[in-house]
């Protein structure tokens, strides 16, 4: 053995052992079910017998002029607005207010605003389904109660308000994460930064515009392309609130994907929509990675 | 040589995980590869020989989860355990829509259910296509099966791999189930409203109930599929029972879009436009909108007996039942409807001939009762000298399947006919119901995806 590149401590070969059953794990459970996943895209089968044939681009030929595909695809980018865009809004509108300022309990309120966001999904779904029940939910109960009679609403049921009502669900689940991961991000933001400013006479929402939103850019693209994954992907939702209903109006890529692998037993076509759903997901990850490094050079 | 004992190691382990980790996927319908536990000579009657010495597991899968359906289910398989010593059922109960998609999975399974539900049409059609399923005429020989049903019915749990309808005989059901009317009873008296007895009745009665201040029709259509029941019985008023075959099993050429059908549609939408359905319906599950009706919220309710269960338990409302009412009172009668779920035996299993056991315990008389004792249609006749109690709900349903069986006149749930059908259906319904489309876009819609077939 050549003692020349002997290294302190341990072999450096041991540190590869160490991470060995994480690759493991990540080649047998997130690699291998993908391009399997690509794979089958390819190919014709119900799922469940040997009868697999290869029929090569037919699937993504078919996905083409499949309007449902597109319409469900429109949803997801709708969902963007309530899973993204306005949490995010909300994130740093909350955090602002609960950071800086040390009142007494603020760990409550906190908690409390973080709540949605560690419930279980198919729990939020059974819970906003009682709300927006017609007959003996809360919120139309609430209205009535209030003389808004006119706004009462089968809001799930509802061609125009079935969309933005599960919609508003992805916010209230959403907005915690956000608020939690700028919270996180101001306590990097050093005091006198803040001390500085306001000597220099400058009001919050100055501080805001020109101290926490500069620094707060990582955690930005973080929140971003969390949550826009996640309006993406959008799947237990919809599965427990509406089914893709009324109509099609609430159909989502991932639903989709659900239907056509588990009800209509066309594995091969589904494999072919959850590709370009990944895809398109991959994509959007990039631009935002992109974008932001660019900015901070 | 440290270093060589570790890669060794290591090359070892990845190969180890990953041979582990692929075997199942690559032998996806091989035999059991666990330990063979010798199958038991299963009982050929109900008394056993002798206990046998080891204990047989029957896995068996339902989707009887509603409250009352699931406690009879139970005491069907504790009393068959108790008949059977040594012989454990292992129960696993999933709703409709989760076995629907999980069964055809575990069919393929190695160590899959012994016995399961099977969804009648396409879903069977692929399932026998996957030569999945164990054909039963020889157990319906043995066990005399295809005396309890007329053939109508044995022909709903017959496949080829190519359509349904025909073809070996590959479940029994245990319950029967048809699409009539709810009525409630005590609303009826306090209002003086008589039962219907023609559709132009049934249509006026609803314009009374109206009028009255109550909602005729308890209805909630957020899931999509109660929607088909609500337009298909009014269809199995308009068409006769060969178009309802001809249209379910795809034979003939027949075509959705035709005037009775649009008739029909145009009916129920009138009813949504009329405010005969519960306030809101659109937004309702069909669940909760049991539960409205349960509470006396709604005249009438049109779904299938396997509510009936429901409307006797934890209700303080008198409930009957009334099949829709046709178009003269000398039309013959015809309603959605078939038997339950079938109980099918996986090809694979090592103790079919238990299995079939269990099954004939199933349709046998004494599960009959229990299933009338709760309230609920069985499929099987009931013991000779078991009488239904005059006056309940059971003996409205009773009466009605008697009558169907007599005019040949149990019609189909029209989402069989294709495997997209019930998707299409849902989603064509509901845009009908909420005004959206017109019925004959409606019957258009559903055409173009019949015609895909």
């Amino acid at each position: 053995m050549n003692k020349k590149y002997h290294w302190p401590g341990e072999s450096r070969f041991l540190g590869y052992l160490y991470i060995l059953p994480g690759v493991v794990i990540y080649l047998l459970f997130v690699l291998y079910p993908v391009l399997e996943t690509v794979r089958t895209s390819f190919y014709r089968w119900d799922g469940f017998t040997v009868n697999r044939t290869f029929i090569g681009l037919q699937n993504y030929r078919q996905l083409l002029i499949d309007s449902q595909f597109l319409q469900a695809l429109s949803h997801n980018l709708i969902f963007i607005i309530f899973y993204s865009i306005i949490p995010i809004v909300l994130g740093i509108i909350l955090a602002s207010l609960l950071g800086r300022r040390r009142l007494p309990g603020m760990t409550f309120f906190r908690a409390g605003l973080f709540l949605p966001q560690v419930i279980s999904m198919v729990v939020v779904g059974v819970m906003w389904r009682w709300i927006f029940n017609p007959v003996f939910g809360p919120l139309n109960a609430f209205l009535k109660m209030v003389g808004l009679n006119s706004l009462a609403r089968p809001w799930l049921g509802d061609f125009n308000l079935a969309l933005p009502s599960v919609g508003i669900i992805g916010t209230w689940v959403m907005y915690g994460f956000c608020m939690v991961l700028f919270l996180a991000g101001m306590q990097r933001i050093p005091e006198d930064y803040y001390e500085a400013a306001e000597l220099d006479g400058a009001n919050e929402v100055q501080q805001l515009r020109y101290i926490t939103l500069p620094s707060l850019r990582p955690e930005f693209g973080v929140a971003l392309i969390t949550t826009i994954i996640a309006a993406l992907r959008v799947f237990d939702l919809v599965y427990v609130l509406t089914r893709g209903g009324p109509g099609d109006r609430t159909l989502v890529v991932a639903f989709l994907v659900y239907r056509a692998a588990f009800q209509q037993n066309r594995i091969g076509y589904a494999a072919a929509v959850a590709t370009v759903l990944t895809l398109i997901i991959l994509l959007i990850s990039f631009l935002i990675l992109r974008f932001q490094s660019r900015s901070e050079e | 040589m440290k270093k060589v004992a570790l890669q060794v190691l290591v090359l070892g382990l990845i190969v180890m995980l990953l041979l582990t980790a692929c075997a199942p996927a690559a032998t996806p319908t091989a035999e059991p590869t666990k330990a063979p536990e010798e199958a038991q000579p299963a009982p050929t009657q109900a008394e056993p020989a002798q206990p046998p010495a080891e204990t047989v597991t029957l896995v068996v899968w339902d989707q009887y989860a509603r409250d009352v359906e699931s406690e009879v289910m139970n005491q069907i398989n504790k009393e068959f355990e108790e008949a059977h010593p040594g012989v454990k059922i292992e129960r696993v109960v999933k709703s409709f829509d989760d076995l629907k998609t999980t069964i055809k999975l575990a069919l393929g399974q190695p160590d899959g259910p012994d016995v399961a539900q099977v969804n009648q049409g396409q879903d069977m059609v692929a399932i026998v296509a996957g030569d999945l399923l164990l054909p039963l005429d020889d157990y319906a020989t043995k066990y005399k099966w295809r005396e309890i049903f007329p053939e109508s019915l044995n022909s709903r749990n017959s496949a080829t791999a190519t359509g349904f309808g025909q073809g070996n005989l590959y479940g029994m059901s245990v319950t029967a189930e048809f699409v009539g009317v709810y009525y409630n009873k005590g609303m009826f008296e306090k209002y003086g409203w008589k039962l219907p007895t023609t559709f132009d009745e049934f249509t006026k009665l609803l314009a009374d109930i109206k009028a009255a201040g109550e909602t005729p029709i308890t209805f909630g259509d957020l899931d999509g599929w109660p929607g088909i029941h609500t337009f298909s019985s009014v269809q199995h008023v308009l068409v006769d029972v060969d178009y309802i075959n001809n249209f379910t099993y795809g034979l003939n050429n027949v075509s959705f879009d035709i005037p009775e059908n649009r008739e029909a549609a145009k009916i129920v939408q009138g009813w949504a436009k009329d405010g005969y359905f519960t306030d809101g319906f659109m937004g309702i599950g069909y669940d909760d909108s049991l539960k409205i009706y349960k509470s006396g919220q709604g005249a009438l309710m049109i779904t299938g007996t396997w509510a009936a269960g429901e409307f006797v338990t934890d209700t303080d409302q008198k409930f009957g039942n009334f099949l829709m009412p046709q178009k003269t009172v000398d039309t013959p009668q015809l309603a959605i409807g078939g038997v339950g779920l079938p109980f099918c035996i996986r090809k694979g299993t090592k103790n079919a001939d238990l299995a079939a056991e269990y099954i004939n315990f199933l349709v046998s008389p004494r599960a009959a009762q229990l299933w009338a004792e709760k309230g609920m249609l069985p499929a099987a006749p009931l013991p000779a000298d078991y009488k239904v109690e005059e006056g309940t709900l059971l003996a409205d349903q009773v009466a009605a399947w008697g009558t169907l069986l007599k005019s040949n006149g149990i019609g189909h749930y029209i989402d069989w006919a294709t495997l997209t059908m019930y998707d299409t259906l849902n989603a064509e319904l509901q845009k009908l119901f909420a005004g959206e489309t017109t019925p004959e876009q409606f019957t258009a819609a559903i055409q173009a995806d019949y015609a895909k077939r």
